[in-house]
């Protein structure tokens, strides 16, 4: 690319379409390294999970989930040194924010599950019954704190991401908790701390 | 021929440079001169009148033993990229008429 003096407006905004295409370009082939690695790890742990589940002794094999946290995280620090060099865009950290929200909601889950069935912590804290009613609100209550954690992490507001972790992981086990009318409680709960209030939150900021 | 248009901005390589920037937070020298084919010492020349003209900020640091340079747009070369495409927009749609 040389000067030219004679740069017409229809190629200055060629030159900038392709610019910000040709980086975007860059910036997506990148992360399927990731994508690829974490999804080949999901496959090989289901796999061998269930073949041990069936064969060797039940559900205690769940815990080679923790296995692959680690492995994947230690893969993933490999990926970082050898894959090209990228800057940081609005669609990288966006990227981030998503997955690392969703490894901090399902891991923060298979622990506490975890912890339950190793016998460190009692099913009674959870379910009094002891029985799971993993209905559909538990599920509605974790996919509202996954939202609004994420909405917190782009909007950089650390309040807004609290409050989606408060909401989506209390609300799944609150959810859990109450297994009849008492859920819609928790889900009204829920929307009080995963959406009114992040939501007067943003309103106070931009009022300022 | 545009006498409106920043003459700092209306030349291929400063263009592309700042189109790369304004997608990213920060870019790195080496980046940079990839995405945009350009030569080192040719792209150091127009990174250089940007940084004067207050458009980017550039940091000199190194990454473990080698130097590296780290390029940032700064809020005047934000205002001065959005007034460029807005003058650009006014002329494509003159032309039109």
């Amino acid at each position: 690319m040389e000067e030219n003096k004679n740069l017409t407006a229809e190629r200055s905004l060629e030159i900038i379409r392709e610019s910000i295409e040709r980086s975007q370009r860059t910036i997506t082939k990148n992360s399927s390294w990731s994508m690829m690695w974490w999804g080949m790890l999901v496959v090989v742990f289901s796999l061998l999970t269930a073949f041990l589940w069936k064969n060797y002794g039940g559900p205690v094999w769940n815990f080679l989930w923790a296995a692959m946290w680690v492995i994947g995280y230690v893969g993933e620090w490999v990926i970082e040194r050898y894959k090209d060099p990228v800057p940081t865009t609005f669609v990288s950290k966006t990227i981030g924010y998503v997955w690392s929200t969703f490894g901090i909601f399902v891991g923060s889950v298979s622990l506490i599950l975890g912890l339950i069935g190793g016998g460190i912590l009692s099913w009674e804290l959870i379910m009094p019954n002891v029985f799971i009613f993993g209905g559909i609100t538990s599920i509605i209550c974790l996919c509202f704190g996954i939202a609004t954690t994420i909405t917190g992490a782009v909007v950089k507001n650390r309040v807004i991401q609290i409050c989606g972790l408060v909401a989506g992981l209390g609300g799944f086990f609150g959810a859990l908790h109450y297994p009849d009318h008492r859920q819609l409680f928790v889900m009204a709960a829920v929307g009080v701390v995963g959406l009114v209030v992040p939501g007067l939150i943003i309103r106070v900021q931009n009022q300022k | 021929m545009f006498p409106n248009l920043d003459p700092l901005l209306h030349s291929e390589l400063r263009l592309a440079v700042m189109s790369l920037l304004m997608s990213a937070d920060e870019a790195e020298f080496p980046y940079i001169k990839e995405q945009t084919g350009a030569t080192a010492g040719n792209l150091s020349v127009q990174i250089e009148k940007l940084s004067t003209a207050g458009y980017i900020e550039v940091e000199k640091t190194f990454k473990g033993k080698k130097p590296c340079t780290i390029c940032r747009v700064t809020p005047t070369g934000l205002k001065a990229f959005e007034n460029y495409v807005k003058t650009l927009k006014n002329y494509l749609e003159v032309g039109k008429k």
